[in-house]
């Protein structure tokens, strides 16, 4: 049957693009291949590895799953988005390198993108929230604790938390001294 | 193969459009999904996501009305939703996907892992509905699933505020699909209990419920011998579990469940 196209307008990483595409396109598709962001990553197209993670509108989505045609007036976000003008990282990237957070890279930048909107939400999530947060995504080579450390650091730090920051061990705990000297 | 998409603007406009070739598609997470049957069989996909009036959260005198295109994140997010509905809504563990997937979505979904489905039902959930005569009609959530109304939109969902309410899903790690996942609600009537058994289907436990009703001090042993030699169970060994380990999990979580409610205020 005789495929169906429509004109989609958005906004990705801040610049206003008119695409068009099959209706029956992914996000996923129409970013990497008509916009060549390949950050979007093509983990499973089933969502359930979270590697493919954009964000629209203020909120992560799995692109694999959402509809091209759905992105119509929306401001969506990928990880190329995240670095300045001169390529320099964004605080959440560089800290996944400082961390330790990336082997093979493939769930990486689904990772940054929800680690992005838990940093810049204004929340402290606990440890367990934040571990919940995260659970959406895959990683088969860190054993996330990594991972874990890098968005929880980078959350302190958005919140002006810099000691707090400090404090996080290697298993993600924070390690007050006592007695507490801030709180 | 599905190749079109009509991009409905009314509830009325999908549910008219609504025909033996054409699926409804709310959040997508279903029907979306690489290989999924849903899209492979139809001509042409109805997208439910500018549909006006599917999408508020209403409180009104001891029930709640939620609109079919609110999606998990919206029942965990709003405080009219009762916190029995948010507990089942969590069980969608990804944050990226409760931010897509809707409730409405999840009971048509029907799946023997439904995350929703054995919560509602315990709780009598009424659904609205309309089909493609444009009459909207409200039924009992477990009339739905009678396979009468498979080509009517769902719009919305009531449920009672201040019921009791528990629930619990057995699943090896947040992300996998759950074996077994069962609710009970309890009023001055009785216990209503409710499940979703993997490979198996949704189950209304009738027999448990009558055992609780008639002598509430029974004994676990007692209720794992009555689902061991349940005839009516059509529970199988695959790779979810043998079909003694269902069994015993289906008996164990009714007595937690039980006796969770016993003890449980409004
Ligand atoms: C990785 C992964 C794991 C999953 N695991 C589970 C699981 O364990 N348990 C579970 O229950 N689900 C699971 N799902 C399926 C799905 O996420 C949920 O069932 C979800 O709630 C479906 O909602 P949706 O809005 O995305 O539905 P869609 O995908 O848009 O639609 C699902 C079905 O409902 C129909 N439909 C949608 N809205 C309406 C409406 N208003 N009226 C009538 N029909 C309608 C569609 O035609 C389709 O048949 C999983 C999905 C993914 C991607
Ligand atoms: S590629 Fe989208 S969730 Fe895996
Ligand atoms: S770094 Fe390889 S999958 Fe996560």
């Amino acid at each position: 049957m005789a495929k169906q196209y429509k004109v989609v307008h958005c906004t990705v990483n801040g610049k206003e693009i008119e695409q068009v595409v099959d209706v029956r396109e992914s996000l996923t598709d129409m970013l990497r291949n008509d916009l060549h962001l390949t950050s979007v990553k093509k983990g499973c197209e089933v969502g359930e590895c979270g590697a493919c993670t954009v964000i629209i509108n203020g909120e992560g989505f799995n692109s694999c799953i959402y509809l091209a045609v759905w992105a119509e007036g929306k401001e969506i976000w990928t990880l190329e988005g995240l670095t300045g003008p001169g390529g320099e990282l964004s605080d959440i990237q560089q800290a996944f390198v400082d961390e330790g957070a990336i082997q093979c890279g493939f769930c990486t930048p689904g990772f940054i993108m929800t680690s992005w909107e838990i940093v810049n939400s204004g929340k402290e999530y606990t440890d367990d929230e934040l571990r919940k947060a995260l659970s959406g995504h895959l990683c088969r080579c860190t054993g996330y604790e990594n991972i874990f450390r890098a968005v929880k650091k980078t959350m302190l730090r958005h919140l002006g938390k810099f000691e707090e920051a400090e404090l996080v061990n290697s298993q993600g705990i924070t390690e007050y001294p006592d007695p507490m000297p801030f709180k | 193969m599905a190749t079109k998409l009509l991009m409905a603007k009314s509830p009325e406009e999908a549910a008219v459009s609504k025909t033996a070739s054409a699926a409804f598609v709310a959040g997508g997470t279903e029907v979306n999904r690489l290989g999924s049957d849903i899209a492979e069989k139809a001509e042409t996909l109805i997208s439910l996501k500018k549909c006006s009036g599917l999408d508020g959260i209403e409180a009104d005198a001891g029930y709640v009305t939620i609109g079919a295109m609110c999606t998990f994140q919206d029942l965990v997010e709003s405080d009219k939703v009762p916190g029995w509905l948010k507990e089942a809504a969590l069980f969608m563990a990804s944050r990226t996907k409760r931010n897509m997937a809707t409730i409405g979505g999840n009971i048509a979904a029907r799946r023997s892992d439904s995350y929703l489905i054995p919560a509602l039902s315990a709780a009598g959930a009424v659904l609205e509905l309309l089909g493609s005569d444009t009459k909207a009609e409200r039924i009992g959530i477990v009339e739905y699933f009678d396979g009468a109304y498979d080509d009517k939109l769902i719009t919305s969902v009531t449920v009672e505020k201040d019921i009791r309410l528990v629930s619990k899903r057995y699943a090896n790690t947040a992300q996998s699909h759950a074996v077994l996942t069962m609710s009970a609600a309890m009023d001055e009537m009785g216990v209503y209990m409710n499940g979703a058994v993997k490979n198996v289907g949704l189950l209304h436990f009738c027999d448990l419920e009558k055992a609780f009703n008639d002598d509430p001090e029974i004994s676990e042993d007692k209720i794992i011998e009555m689902v061991r030699t349940c005839t009516g169970l059509e529970t199988a060994d695959d790779m979810f579990g043998s079909d003694a380990y269902k069994r015993y999990l289906i008996a164990v979580t009714a007595f937690d469940l039980f006796k969770q409610l016993k003890g449980k205020e409004v």
